[in-house]
């Protein structure tokens, strides 16, 4: 099918496949654990927050359950409790497995996980009373932040290592995005605390460079690292080589490139030079190449074999994952162009699109990742295949209601946020009963990871001593892999 | 794709493109703005902040009010913006000089606060939508802020800092009153210093449609 196969299917023996999965096992579990536990507290505060939404008395006058503080606290909990460790632990179990060497110093990478939760807790605890900074995605005190830094460069030094100890072969697709991904997260963490937190430049050349962050995160560290784990683990489980290498560089490259120009589209007419919002509207409207070049390649990859997405949890996840990644850029794309933005920009439609990367994107991804890594890890299945349904479902539902509700209330809510007869009030009697339903769809979300992590419990327990995969449905394709989903 | 460095670099060359364009070109183009001299009161623009307002913008970071409220007046004639009166020029980046963090938001829940100062001149008034946001407007969607006010016994005399017009659910049992705690007071300040009605040369008014 393609003249540059999946490497490593045929040239690893599943002995020594099974040595590298076991020396990762104590970090990874670590990250993972640890991700769901924040995964589950945070949507616990997202769904708090969207009720208070729709019922603004609730729980109000307490500091640290006001809207403010909470909504900030989910956020941050979302992109520094659970996706930057689920994408720092799916990442060391990749570089591994792609690199095939067995990690050492596996210790180092145990304590990076450990002092990073400490400075998470610190810096959420510190958010809830009222040291926030409010600056969009980066909202932890500053107090809190070296320490994140100093585990992640414990990390950085590790990968660094493995990435120099692996062989000569030539470099698979994954390891780009997983390599890009560890590059890029602590440039764009260590630069934007620098320069807006710790040392604060003066606040007219904040907002761009506060923008360059948060565009940064979801392009550049979380979408290269959910990348990886589909470029791996999709034609891994489905036994099916990626589709084209040339859809590979484009797709890539192209990312590297835009991904990291957008910002200036999210302060369209705003405080920002011109020319910085035209290269931001350019390159979100660019980011539909990337976003056509990984979406198709997966596409075709699994283009005749997608009997595999119906049985295998990982894969569906992952190919859900990446579908709303490609929803993600294509509605990114629309919502920058001057026009469109001129009426949607303070909408819920941003919120909307912000749930769609997030939980749309990388939660789902992330959990394909999860559920395709840990049998191999701890050696046993998942507990029970119907608790992966309704965790598969409940997150579905939940992401397609908040979405396509806020998606279609924001456009009205926008109309009388813009249209000068309509009154202010007007807006939020429009939005109130599709935030109803967004909160429905929270309280779903929140159910399917709370069932996400028991599942996660059950499996490092080893409750149900369940011999046979966790599959969805009756298993019709083979898989290069026989153990596990 | 074969090496490693090769990679590296290509990452390194695309990235730092972008960190130039905009980080770079912003700390080095607007991070050096200064103030302009105002002509007509010998001050500057945009005008220096009573300390108390710098405190306030602490508080504000600290409870999130920009996950609600905005303070950019965008572009016209793209945006309607200052059709629907959010100010009477563009907001442009030398307004947020005299600010530590400027927070131009990203979401309307509430109103936009670039102008506020130029619309509400009132301490109290601001005290007691912080304090009891529905007993002013009846479909506000604000939540209370009464963890930065102090409910207490009068002594003697009523405080000349208590909240005065509280009414309904809202008004204190006789003999005690609200009065606001120095958080409340330095946010009110800030919020009154939320003002850009000088005249930028950068950002004209738009001509009168």
């Amino acid at each position: 099918m393609s003249a540059f196969p999946s490497i490593s299917a045929n040239t690893l023996s599943t002995a020594d496949r099974a040595r590298i999965d076991a020396s990762t096992r104590g970090p990874v579990l670590l990250f993972f654990g640890s991700a769901l536990f924040w995964l589950v507290f945070g949507l616990a505060l997202e769904t708090l927050a969207s009720v208070q939404l729709i019922l603004p008395w609730f729980l109000e006058g307490i500091s640290f359950l006001t809207y403010g503080r909470i909504t900030q606290a989910a956020t941050t909990i979302f992109a520094y409790g659970f996706a930057t460790p689920a994408a720092i632990g799916a990442g060391i179990w990749l570089a591994s497995r792609l690199c095939r060497v067995e990690l050492d110093h596996h210790k180092l990478l145990v304590s990076a996980g450990i002092v990073w939760n400490l400075g998470l807790l610190i810096g959420a605890s510190g958010i809830l009373s009222g040291d926030s900074t409010s600056l969009p995605l980066l909202c932890l005190p500053g107090y809190s932040t070296p320490i994140l830094l100093l585990s992640y460069l414990l990390v950085a030094i590790w990968a660094l290592l493995t990435f120099f100890r692996r062989g000569d072969s030539p470099l698979f697709v994954a390891e780009w995005f997983l390599f890009a991904g560890l590059l890029a997260f602590p440039w764009l963490f260590a630069a934007a605390n620098t320069l807006l937190v710790w040392n604060p430049v003066n606040a007219p050349a904040q907002p761009a460079i506060a923008y360059w962050f948060a565009g940064g995160f979801v392009n550049l560290w979380l979408a290269p690292m959910g990348a990886a784990a589909a470029f791996y683990i999709i034609p891994k489980a489905s036994g099916q080589p990626v589709a084209s290498h040339h859809l590979d560089l484009l797709g890539f490259w192209t990312l590297m490139l835009f991904g990291s120009w957008t910002a200036g589209a999210s302060l369209i007419g705003g405080p920002v030079p011109a020319w910085i919002q035209s290269a931001g509207v350019a390159a979100s409207v660019m980011m539909l190449v990337p976003a056509f070049a990984i979406g198709v390649n997966l596409h075709l990859t699994l283009s005749g074999h997608y009997a595999t997405v119906g049985w295998s949890p990982a894969l569906r996840f992952l190919a859900t994952g990446i579908g709303c990644l490609f929803a993600y850029w294509v509605l990114n794309a629309i919502n920058s162009l001057p026009a469109v933005n001129a009426v949607t920009h303070f909408s819920d439609i941003g919120r909307a699109l912000t749930v769609l990367a997030f939980y749309g994107f990388f939660a789902m991804a992330a959990s394909g990742a999860i559920y395709y890594i840990v049998p191999r890890l701890t050696g046993h299945e998942w507990p029970c295949h119907g608790g992966v349904a309704w965790h598969y479902w409940l997150a579905a539902v939940g992401v397609g209601l908040i979405v396509i509700d806020l998606l279609t209330g924001g456009l009205i809510q926008a109309y009388a946020l813009t249209n000068p007869i309509v009154e202010f009030r007007s807006a939020l009697d429009f939005i109130w009963p599709f935030r109803f339903m967004s909160a429905v769809g929270f309280i779903l979300l929140f159910l399917s990871a709370a069932n996400f992590a028991l599942l996660f419990a059950g499996i490092l327990l080893d409750t149900r001593k369940n011999a046979a995969p966790a599959y969805l449905a009756v298993r019709e394709a083979d898989s290069t892999e026989p153990v596990a989903v | 794709m074969k090496k490693l460095p090769s990679l590296f670099f290509g990452i390194l060359v695309l990235f730092g493109s972008a960190w130039i364009g905009v980080v770079a070109y912003s700390y080095n183009n607007l991070s050096v703005l200064e103030p302009l001299p105002d002509e007509e009161t010998g001050g500057t623009l945009p005008p220096t902040l009573p300390g108390l307002a710098v405190i306030g913008e602490k508080v504000y970071a600290a409870n999130g009010c920009v996950e609600c409220h905005s303070q950019q007046v965008r572009l016209a004639p793209l945006t309607t913006d200052i059709a629907k009166e959010l100010g009477k020029r563009q907001t442009v980046a030398r307004d947020y000089l005299r600010r530590t963090t400027a927070f131009p938001g990203s979401n309307r829940t509430g109103q936009d606060l670039s102008n506020y100062g130029a619309r509400n001149d009132d301490a109290n008034a601001i005290h007691k939508k912080l304090y009891a946001p529905r007993s002013v407007v009846p479909w506000s969607t604000m939540p209370s802020y009464s963890y930065l006010y102090e409910v207490r016994k009068i002594q003697g005399q009523p405080s000349n800092e208590s909240v005065v017009g509280l009414t309904g659910a809202a008004a204190p049992k006789p003999g005690y009153e609200v009065v606001p705690t120095q958080k409340a007071k330095a946010l009110a300040a800030y919020l009154l210093s939320l003002n850009q009605s000088y005249a930028l040369p950068e950002a004209p008014p738009p001509p009168a449609q």
